[in-house]
């Protein structure tokens, strides 16, 4: 048999950030049925990462030209995975301190990263995780 | 009371989660409707119900549980009826659609997976690169920094390459999964990944598609690549906008 890593890993990452990564698959895709209705999803906001892909930016261009400052050519790119800043983003509060290994291999399966969150001391209130403001209130006028 | 409804099954389905917990605080009951030769997976509906964590895990756990004996097709989160009757109708109404999704999506899951770069990584790969962008980077530093005008360049030039990067990685993504893959389906747009993108796999495919997603990391180490699955078939209960499902209309 074919050994798969993922299978391996799954239960040492795991946490609730399995369920953010499928949320937006809960939310909206799915089978939809005109002949039921859907409760209201006002007010939730669906997106939980800070944008991290490439934003035209002072901001961005200022952060990266101080990066490239720092950068040590000779030390070569990290081998290991995340920024300590982008783990922190990432990892809600059943996944502490797993970095699970983007390059490390761990694909999380939903149904370890649930069993987990169900055995999680019960979160209270709407799932409210991090969201940019912009994306958020876009988001909001879609489901409304 | 009216009724929430997971999921459409067919009604031989071998370990349908019948008596489970299902959304609402406390939690309600999973039961069966069934109707000719489907079956939808359903629950009473609490009151006031709302997309809060522990009602969206429900939902998610009970396709899951049911997912692992057969082939559902998955609702999306929150969908109620008046009652069990109207559930019943619909699938009356609409069994051969029904069917013939649960024929096209047999033994068939769904794998997300979302990448981004590590920002350091992708950083020395767009440096290393690019002669220009280390000129610029080797000025800035001697010049303690450079002036804000040096910085906002070069922080342009980096930028730029990164994005680039963004677009050719999100490529290699899709084009080294999809053969994998029985479809594709992007994901809701705007969540801030450089690929956001659902597979269907067949179940025979699964140790494949994570090889494929291993050999990926491996060779992309800039890249940090999640994998969700195996999910229910969310994107693919409806032939998709962008490539709809093999078959699905024939």
């Amino acid at each position: 048999m074919t050994v798969v890593p993922a299978q391996q890993q799954q239960s040492g990452g795991g946490g609730s950030s399995g369920l953010y990564d499928v949320l937006e698959l809960i939310l909206d895709r799915g089978l939809v049925i005109d002949a039921f209705v859907r409760v209201s999803l006002v007010g939730i906001e669906i997106l939980k990462i800070d944008v991290r892909v490439v934003v035209a930016s002072v901001d961005t261009y200022l952060r990266f030209a101080e990066a490239c400052n720092r950068l040590d050519l000779e030390a070569g790119p990290r081998k290991q995975p995340g920024l300590p800043d982008l783990v922190g983003e990432i990892t809600e509060s059943g996944a502490k301190g797993k970095s699970k290994g983007a390059l490390s291999g761990a694909a999380e399966t939903v149904s370890g990263a649930f069993r987990e969150a169900r055995g999680e001391k019960e979160e209270q209130g709407e799932a409210r995780p991090r969201a940019r403001k912009s994306t958020a209130a876009r988001r909001k006028e879609e489901e409304e | 009371m009216s009724t929430y409804i997971y999921g459409i099954t067919a009604g031989s389905h071998p370990s349908l989660p019948d008596g489970i917990d299902g959304v609402g605080e406390p939690a309600q009951k999973v039961r069966i409707v069934k109707e000719g030769e489907l079956a939808a997976v359903v629950s009473d509906a609490p009151e006031g119900l709302r997309p809060k964590r522990r009602d969206l895990l429900a939902h998610q756990n009970v396709l899951q549980e049911a997912g692992a004996g057969g082939t559902v097709l998955p609702m999306r989160f929150g969908s109620l009826a008046p009652d069990d009757e109207t559930v019943a109708n619909v699938l009356a109404e609409r069994v051969d659609h029904y069917q013939e999704r649960l024929r096209t999506l047999a033994g068939r899951v769904e794998y997300n997976v979302k990448a981004t770069h590590n920002e350091e990584a992708v950083l020395h790969l767009v440096m290393a690169e690019s002669p220009e962008i280390r000129a610029a980077a080797e000025a800035n530093r001697r010049a303690d920094g450079g002036s804000y005008d040096d910085r906002i360049k070069l922080g342009e030039m980096v930028a730029a390459a990164v994005q680039a990067r963004e677009a050719e990685d999100s490529e290699v993504l899709r084009q080294n999964l999809e053969p994998v893959a029985e479809a594709v389906s992007p994901g809701p747009e705007s969540t801030g990944w450089l690929a956001n993108l659902s597979f269907l796999i067949s179940g025979d495919d699964a140790a494949r598609f994570l090889e494929t997603v291993e050999q990926i990391r491996t060779s992309h180490p800039h890249l940090e690549v999640r994998v969700n699955g195996p999910l229910p078939p969310y994107s693919f209960v409806e032939p998709g906008p962008a490539e709809p499902v093999r078959a699905a209309r024939e």
